[in-house]
């Protein structure tokens, strides 16, 4: 199994009562709540922790894009990754991703993520995400019913440019270009590997597995809860006769290690709960659009994981820490504890790339450093040989 | 001259004929409501990609009715989404419209005072929002005749449509074309209107504001509202 380490990059000092006097986190946050020097602070410290990451032997270091929120500080996560490029030297760049319907046209996603490709030497994963309701549809105004058709032109067009070997015209229903010919084109080839992050719509397990691309099953609940997105992931592979390399999947987790059971109880409690009833206090107008779910998920999951925190927070406003343990939303303990627990979830799911979140909330640089090698010492390496026996033809060329 | 209209319906879908054009109907007017494709909430909808599609399809429904041709015109109401398409129908294919009245038009937006955002809200509170005297019974159940499995659904795909048309409830570009629109025109408004702000009659040319009323005025105001078209209509069929 091969382990990411993923920054949502959350800005850590939204105050005390946010989630009392405050509609929501995301679209219409109030913007006098983020204090410039912060924000530039917070960059710089997220930037050093994810370099950290690959000096503690993690295989990947991960970022996404969020806009109009505190949630996550990066509506441009290829800034971001440009740097880490630059600054490591041998672990997989994952951009997860850049939610290709906002981009017009959307050939810039082709062009920036090959320019980062070329900058890492081959260790770019291109990542392409819908993109949630509150930064597609209501911080973008992208149309709902037309996001996702926009959204799998985009990648049609987006793989067939990294892949041409000559000009080409493109007449699509939302894109037409006399010309797409980008320069540069990838470092690897025929392309960078192609993960797609979701939610739980059968559409994008479907699109998936056709596709033969990575499904990132990207949960803020953890194992236990995303079994039922996962057993459905899997059985749309089987439909489409593919196998089932483990590989095929990268799941999610929050994650605290601390020498003791009892310790990580104590340290992960404050960053945990601002996380889950201050970074996910989503207004539930927000959480959806009509026309973002389609007809055949409407049925399916009527209640996405952002959909249903925000019902929760609702009916009882606050998560407590025991029900976070209790429910794997953050898998905690000593490093025999987490690892335990980690090889089940991942026995049982069949998840081939791990995606660890050591950063939640307001968790501090010297917190997060703590965590993320003693992740990477003492329970990434009982881990590693799990699905050893597994090619993984989704991994980027020269990361190693 | 025929006592026959095209009547274009609001945001809200038509669950039935509402209680003021039902008083035009008692008047002797023969009312021709198009069936608008997504807004009864059946499986299959597919939304369009743009404007041009969506008053296409509105054209494309109009003229499956026959009632409105240019041997045969007849005027237009149009209620909300209705009326938008009805006033640009009314400026791009004048031959078949007598005269448009219009019920709190979308297709104008002001920046500046955009109303309530109907999508940003979640879906069990958005009808609260579309009336100012309560949500009558038509649209609280509109869908229940389909089960308590189906309802949910249905309301769903009733609202894409709408908000396929509007979204995100700015400018549609109809100020562009509003000088096209030469036949004679009623614009009536209630002045609780949540989503579409009265502020936005100006835009319009004014309009004759209805007190006390939302949005679907026709449904907050009945008599005031009937009282107005009658006026209109009849004024047209003299």
């Amino acid at each position: 199994m091969k382990m990411m380490w993923f920054h949502l990059m959350p800005y850590p000092n939204l105050p005390d009562d946010f989630n009392i006097n405050h509609r929501s986190v995301w679209v219409d946050i109030d913007p006098a709540l983020f204090d410039r020097d912060v924000m530039a602070e917070t960059y710089d410290t997220y930037i050093d922790q994810l370099v950290y990451a690959e000096d503690c032997g993690f295989d990947g270091i991960c970022v996404n894009e969020h806009h109009n929120n505190g949630y996550g500080l990066m509506p441009s996560p290829n800034l971001i990754a440009a740097i880490l490029a630059n600054r490591t030297s041998r672990a997989a760049i994952t951009v997860l991703g850049n939610s290709v319907a906002l981009y017009n046209p959307p050939l810039r996603v082709a062009e920036e993520f090959a320019m980062l490709d070329l900058f890492s030497r081959g260790r770019l994963i291109a990542g392409f995400p819908v993109g949630t309701a509150m930064d597609t549809t209501h911080s973008y105004g992208i149309n709902p019913g037309t996001l996702r058709p926009r959204y799998y032109e985009g990648i049609e067009l987006i793989m067939k440019a990294w892949q041409s070997t000559e000009p080409f015209a493109f007449n699509g229903r939302f894109n037409q270009q006399r010309y797409v010919n980008p320069v540069p084109r990838p470092w690897q080839k025929p392309h960078p590997p192609v993960w797609i992050p979701g939610g739980g719509s059968v559409e994008t397990w479907d699109f998936c597995a056709e596709n033969d691309f990575v499904y990132g099953a990207l949960t803020y609940y953890g194992y236990k809860m995303v079994r039922e997105t996962v057993a459905g992931y899997w059985s749309r592979v089987e439909a489409h006769g593919r196998d089932d390399n483990p590989h095929r999947l990268a799941v999610t987790q929050f994650i605290g290690v601390a020498d003791t059971d009892a310790e990580a109880y104590k340290l992960y409690r404050e960053p945990a709960e601002y996380f889950f009833n201050r970074s996910l206090h989503v207004y539930p107008g927000f959480t959806d659009a009509p026309g973002y779910v389609t007809e055949g998920s409407v049925r399916a999951r009527y209640n996405s994981q952002v959909r249903q925190v925000a019902r929760n927070k609702q009916a009882k406003h606050d998560l407590t820490w025991d029900e976070m343990v209790d429910n794997g939303y953050v898998v905690i303990g000593g490093p025999d504890t987490v690892r335990e627990q980690l090889e089940e979830a991942a026995t049982e799911l069949r998840i081939g790339h791990l995606c660890a979140m050591l950063q939640f909330g307001n968790m501090n640089d010297e917190l997060t450093r703590y965590n993320t090698n003693l992740f990477g010492e003492k329970v990434a390496p009982g881990l590693r040989t799990l699905f050893s026996e597994y090619d993984d033809p989704w991994w980027p060329e020269n990361a190693l | 001259m025929s006592k026959r209209l095209i009547y274009l319906f609001g945001i809200a879908g038509h669950p039935e004929t509402s209680p003021a054009m039902r008083a035009v109907e008692d008047a002797g007017w023969e009312i021709v409501v198009p069936s608008v494709p997504g807004f009864d909430g059946m499986p299959g909808f597919q939304p369009r990609d743009e404007y041009l599609d969506w008053l296409t399809t509105y054209w494309d429904s109009i003229d499956a009715t026959g009632a409105a041709t240019a041997d045969a015109p007849c005027p237009i109401v149009g209620a909300s989404v209705g009326a938008m398409f009805a006033a640009e129908v009314a400026a791009l294919r004048p031959e078949i419209v007598t005269g448009v009245a219009l019920l709190a038009p979308f297709g104008i937006a002001d920046a500046t005072n955009p109303g309530f955002n109907i999508y940003g809200t979640p879906s069990g509170e958005r009808m609260g929002h579309l009336f100012a005297k309560g949500v009558p019974d038509a649209f609280a159940s509109r869908f229940a005749h389909l089960g308590a499995q189906e309802a949910p659904v249905a309301s769903y795909l009733s609202d894409v449509a709408a908000a396929n048309i509007l979204w995100p409830l700015g400018d549609r570009g109809t100020a562009k074309r509003l000088h096209r629109v030469t036949t004679p025109r009623l614009t009536l408004w209630g002045d609780l209107d949540e989503v579409n702000p009265v502020t936005n009659a100006a835009a319009w040319g004014g309009a004759q504001v209805i007190a006390g009323a939302g949005h679907l005025l026709e449904w907050d105001a009945p008599e005031q509202v009937s009282t107005a078209l009658l006026g209109f209509l009849n004024s047209l069929a003299r």
